[in-house]
């Protein structure tokens, strides 16, 4: 109960306060239309929000006081006309320092998703030269210059960084005039006030960040190249977004309404910045719900590691209860896409084991699939830090008692203690070497398919060399079983075609015993040389064609083969060429020098074709 | 029944056969077509009668589109059984011809009708904004006696009000409106003029010609192929169309011009088609009605709002220049108390919905994974972009 005042006074302070008030209706008046009280004058301003606590003290008072002089209609309505020029104060206020922000300079240079250090350029000559290149579902997809991440890049602090949306002095006067519209009962006014002019500065400044509006239906129609560089767009988008714009936003609703309870600022935040985050989300969402299929991996786990990492910033922001669903999304988005991530890499398993291609790569050179596979998980090393969390289970490999013939087995108990995606790896490498094991039985001639299986398996081991994340991953235990592959593959090589031309050179069969004769058979000897030249100049003529890409492995293989070659042929000249010389002809039988031999061998697996000629005209 | 409840009993059957060492036969598949069918057909006619807490003469209200979205669930999780179980015994036989097109087809309507949930759902946002001006209103005018202070306060809000609702249906029927002329501040007219409440799913989307676009293919499966799995997939085809269509027909959502005349193709061959047949004359004729007038959504709550919302406009109109009389206060009282009536069923009843149509948004999502997984095992990775 008020110590009684003079009444008198009282009165007064009501009627003067009543005067002021009226005097600002703008429904009234056109001064009062025309002018704004907080624009105008400090003074007026003051004067103006203590008339208004007077009214409102009168109204409580008047319930209380027996001296209530004052209809009570007659307050209310005063209070409303009040309350209806604060509610324009109020939005003038907001209106006036309510531009977009000017995001292009928030934009923080040092965080460029454009890692300097993209050591993961794949090889140059990816391009497919194979026929059926165009129908075989993996290889159809280029795989460009992929920009990777380092992925300590998205891994990175807290982006919150809160911008003053507005002096000082304008939000303790928004706070002084929202105190005075909740007391007097007209708090939905105010956030529903609050919220549509924030909203549209909200919605300004976002857009500058030039998030597309896209349904999930376009998103499905685009290509993925496009949608890359969305993503790359978002990733950028999305630290500014939540760390400033809507951290900012929410700040600013602390500010004014701090003093007066966390529900009105979270209701307010809520209604400024719904519309711009449910667009943020829902393109994440439509990506995580993208048709799987290789090349969209890196992007995929680039787009799950962005929103990772934004995470406890959006939970920062998004805090209250009226806030959950936005929480709830982020959350459900990113265990999509990293489902998303683990199905295309069964699917990139799967897609190596099926893929289809018949037509043999001319020379028994490295197959694109080869290449492409190994490009990839040369990449998948970089993403290591992410995949290791996130491929929790084994590969599902064929069984040794399945007797299904279709898909390779692998033996896990030799691959102890490795991680789930270490043994997903090496069963990419199973079931690669498995496919190509398949490829090479389309060639016709034995040796070029050992040639074949010779190339890939070293081009995979060099690879796996040249990376020591993915070395490490793989393990030197396994890194030699491939390093034996091809050696022996090499091996298999030489046996199936030299064997049969060495075996020219050999001494038995020559030599007749009794008679008046040397002791060797000329015609025996002569038709040696002939079959010798025959299946040399073939074997030549053939195997320049072939390929070997790796120059040292070119040297090795050439130099196995002459250290077998040459000093049979050397010897076998050395003890017989005087029977050939002694009789007719014998340019016709002895055709090349050891020499000559030793520079045509430099002409095998050079991939161009020689001439007849060129192999004479040194005999010359 | 809840969905969940279906769900595990149904997939409790599932089991029980696996366990049994009995080869399965096309008996066994045709018996389940049947029932499918027999469920959806009883699950819809139940549906021609409102909910039991509804008062309201027109079908589409709030707790019906929860009861709808329910028997969507339900149907879903028996369709997606019955489908993936024939695979058992055939497996992946929807990855062969022709299912594999009508799959194909189905996952495009899939993705078309997620689009369509999240344009109901920013559609579900602009009617809460009614929900919280037709508080402001419902309070100022509950209060007894209703003085001049709470007249102009309410009639702020009806005002604002019925501009939102005519500046969504503007934006729902892209049909220009004479802006309307604003009495109070000056401010009112031209900076308030935000564009509409209604949030966007992308630059010239259409949720009409969406929906359009899903009844195309939509045809239904003609002798032999009627008796495989082609019926179910045509089935739950009509009823993902259905539901859409009746969600954008309740509730505003961008561009919806011509969403009225939508031609369902059925045949009347099943039990079922009558009864989805029926509710969407039904609708459809509360909507030729309602379009005369001019509506944002036939949302059954959102059309009792407006009608009270002009009913008190009058009465406030008429205070401020003759009073009120106490006849006309009371009637106004009782409008206030209806709106405030409407403004709790809004505050109980449109979250638990939208909740509900993001449970149906993921089961699609999840569905369509589980489809496109299987298309793929089939074999052939030939298949068209989707």
């Amino acid at each position: 109960m008020e110590l009684p005042e003079n009444p008198n006074k009282d009165n007064n302070g009501y009627e003067s306060a009543e005067k002021i008030i009226l005097r600002w209706d703008s429904t009234a008046s056109e001064d009062a239309r025309e002018k704004m009280i907080f624009e105008t004058d400090r003074h007026e301003a003051d004067l103006y929000l203590q008339a208004v606590d007077e009214i409102q003290r009168s109204l409580s008072n008047a319930s209380i006081s027996a001296a209530a002089a004052y209809d009570q209609s007659k307050v209310n309505s005063t209070i409303q006309i009040a309350m209806a020029r604060l509610e324009d104060e109020f939005r003038n206020i907001l209106m006036t320092h309510s531009s977009a922000l000017e995001t292009d300079s928030l934009f923080d240079p040092s965080s460029s998703s454009f890692s300097s250090s993209s050591h993961h350029e794949l090889e140059e000559d990816d391009t497919v030269s194979n026929e059926d290149s165009s129908h075989n579902g993996l290889l159809h997809f280029q795989f460009q210059h992929c920009e990777s991440s380092d992925s300590s890049t998205y891994r990175s602090t807290s982006s919150i960084r809160e911008v003053d949306l507005m002096p000082a002095e304008a939000i303790s006067d928004l706070q002084a005039i929202a105190t005075r519209m909740i007391s007097s009962g007209y708090l939905r006014e105010c956030i529903q006030m609050y919220g549509s002019v924030r909203k549209s500065a909200m919605d300004s400044s976002f857009s500058k960040l030039g998030i597309e509006k896209l349904s999930i239906g376009d998103i499905q129609r685009l290509e993925w190249e496009a949608l890359e560089s969305k993503i790359r767009r978002w990733i950028r988008a999305a630290k500014v977004c939540v760390g400033i714009l809507f951290a900012s936003e929410k700040k600013l609703c602390e500010l004014i309404f701090e003093c007066i309870g966390t529900d009105i600022d979270d209701a307010c935040f809520m209604e400024t910045v719904k519309g711009p985050a449910i667009q943020l989300f829902s393109f994440a969402e439509a990506i995580s719900i993208s048709r799987r299929s290789p090349e969209k991996l890196f992007k995929i786990l680039d787009l799950h590691d962005a929103l990772m990492d934004l995470l406890p910033d959006i939970e920062a922001v998004f805090d209250s209860k009226s806030s959950d669903s936005i929480r709830v999304q982020a959350a459900e988005i990113l265990s999509r896409l990293a489902e998303a991530a683990r199905g295309i890499l069964s699917e990139f398993e799967s897609a190596i084991l099926r893929e289809p291609s018949r037509v043999p790569v001319p020379g028994g050179t490295i197959h694109p699939l080869t290449r492409y596979v190994m490009n990839y998980i040369s990449l998948i090393s970089d993403y290591k830090q992410t995949l290791i969390e996130l491929i929790m289970s084994k590969p599902s490999t064929g069984s040794r008692y399945s007797g299904d013939q279709s898909i390779p087995d692998m033996e896990f108990a030799e691959l102890e203690g490795k991680t789930p995606l270490a043994l997903h790896l090496i069963w990419i490498i199973v079931v690669l070497q498995f496919n190509l094991e398949g490829k090479s039985k389309h060639y016709r001639d034995a040796s070029l398919a050992h040639l074949f299986i010779m190339n890939n398996v070293h081009y995979i081991v060099q690879k796996v060399k040249g990376s020591p994340e993915l070395r490490e991953m793989i393990g030197d235990d396994y890194l030699r079983k491939l390093t034996g592959k091809f050696r022996q593959a090499a091996t298999s090589y030489q046996r199936a075609t030299w064997v049969s031309v060495l075996y020219c050179l050999r001494d038995e069969g020559l030599h007749v015993s009794g008679s008046f004769s040397s002791g060797v058979s000329k015609s025996a000897l002569r038709e040696r040389f002939k079959t010798f030249n025959a299946m040399f100049e073939e074997v030549h003529r053939t195997q320049a064609t072939w390929l070997i890409p790796d120059t040292q492995l070119r040297e090795e293989l050439r130099i196995s083969i002459s250290e077998k070659l040459i000093p049979a042929y050397r010897s076998f000249l050395g003890r017989f060429r005087s029977h050939i010389e002694s009789g007719k002809h014998p340019e016709n039988y002895i055709k090349y020098s050891v020499e000559d031999l030793e520079t045509a061998v430099l002409d095998f697996f050079e991939g161009y074709p020689v001439s007849h000629q060129q192999l004479r005209k040194r005999s010359q | 029944m809840p969905a969940t409840d279906y769900q595990a009993s149904f997939l409790g059957r599932i089991s029980l056969r696996r366990n049994q060492v009995i080869a399965m036969d096309g008996n066994h598949e045709q018996e389940d077509l049947e029932l499918f069918s027999k469920h959806v057909s009883e699950r819809f006619t139940e549906l021609l009668s409102p909910p039991d807490d509804v008062v309201f003469d027109t079908l589409l209200s709030i707790s019906w589109l929860r009861k709808l979205l329910d028997v969507f669930l339900c149907c879903e999780a028996e369709f997606k059984a019955v489908l993936m179980m024939g695979d058992d015994d055939h497996p992946f036989q929807i990855s062969k011809p022709p299912l594999d097109r009508l799959i194909h087809e189905f996952l495009d309507r899939s993705i078309k009708a997620l689009d369509l949930c999240n344009a109901v759902t920013n559609g579900l946002d602009s009617v809460r904004h009614y929900q919280k001006l037709a508080e402001i209103a419902a309070s100022a005018l509950g209060q007894k006696p209703i003085g001049d202070g709470q007249a102009r306060r309410s009639r702020k809000a009806l005002n604002s009000l019925l501009m939102a609702m005519s500046v969504d249906d503007k934006e729902c029927s892209a049909v220009k409106t004479t802006e309307r002329s604003w009495s109070f501040s000056r401010l009112a007219v031209n900076k308030d003029r935000s564009p509409g409440h209604l949030r966007q799913v992308a630059k010239k989307w259409s949720a009409a010609k969406q929906i359009q676009a899903m009844t195309w293919n939509l045809v239904p499966p003609r002798g032999a192929e009627g008796s495989g799995l082609a019926s179910p997939v045509y089935t739950m085809s009509v009823i993902m169309v259905f539901v859409m269509w009746a969600l954008a027909a309740a509730i505003p959502c961008q561009e919806r011009n011509g969403l009225s005349a939508t031609y369902f193709p059925v045949r009347k061959q099943w039990s079922w088609d009558q009864s989805i047949t029926g509710l969407h004359e039904k609708i459809a004729e509360e909507w030729k009605e309602k379009e005369k007038k001019g509506a944002a959504g036939l949302l059954s709550e959102v059309q009792k709002m407006e009608k009270l919302v002009r009913n008190l406009m009058e009465f406030t109109d008429s205070f401020q220049f003759h009073g009120g009389t106490d006849e006309k206060a009371e009637e106004a009282a009782d409008h206030a108390a209806e709106l405030a009536e409407i403004c709790k069923r809004m505050e109980e009843g449109l979250l638990p919905l939208q909740m509900k149509i993001k449970e149906v948004f993921h089961r699609i999502v999840r569905s369509r994974a589980e489809f496109l997984q299987a298309l793929k095992q089939g074999g052939k990775s030939s298949a068209p972009p989707v």
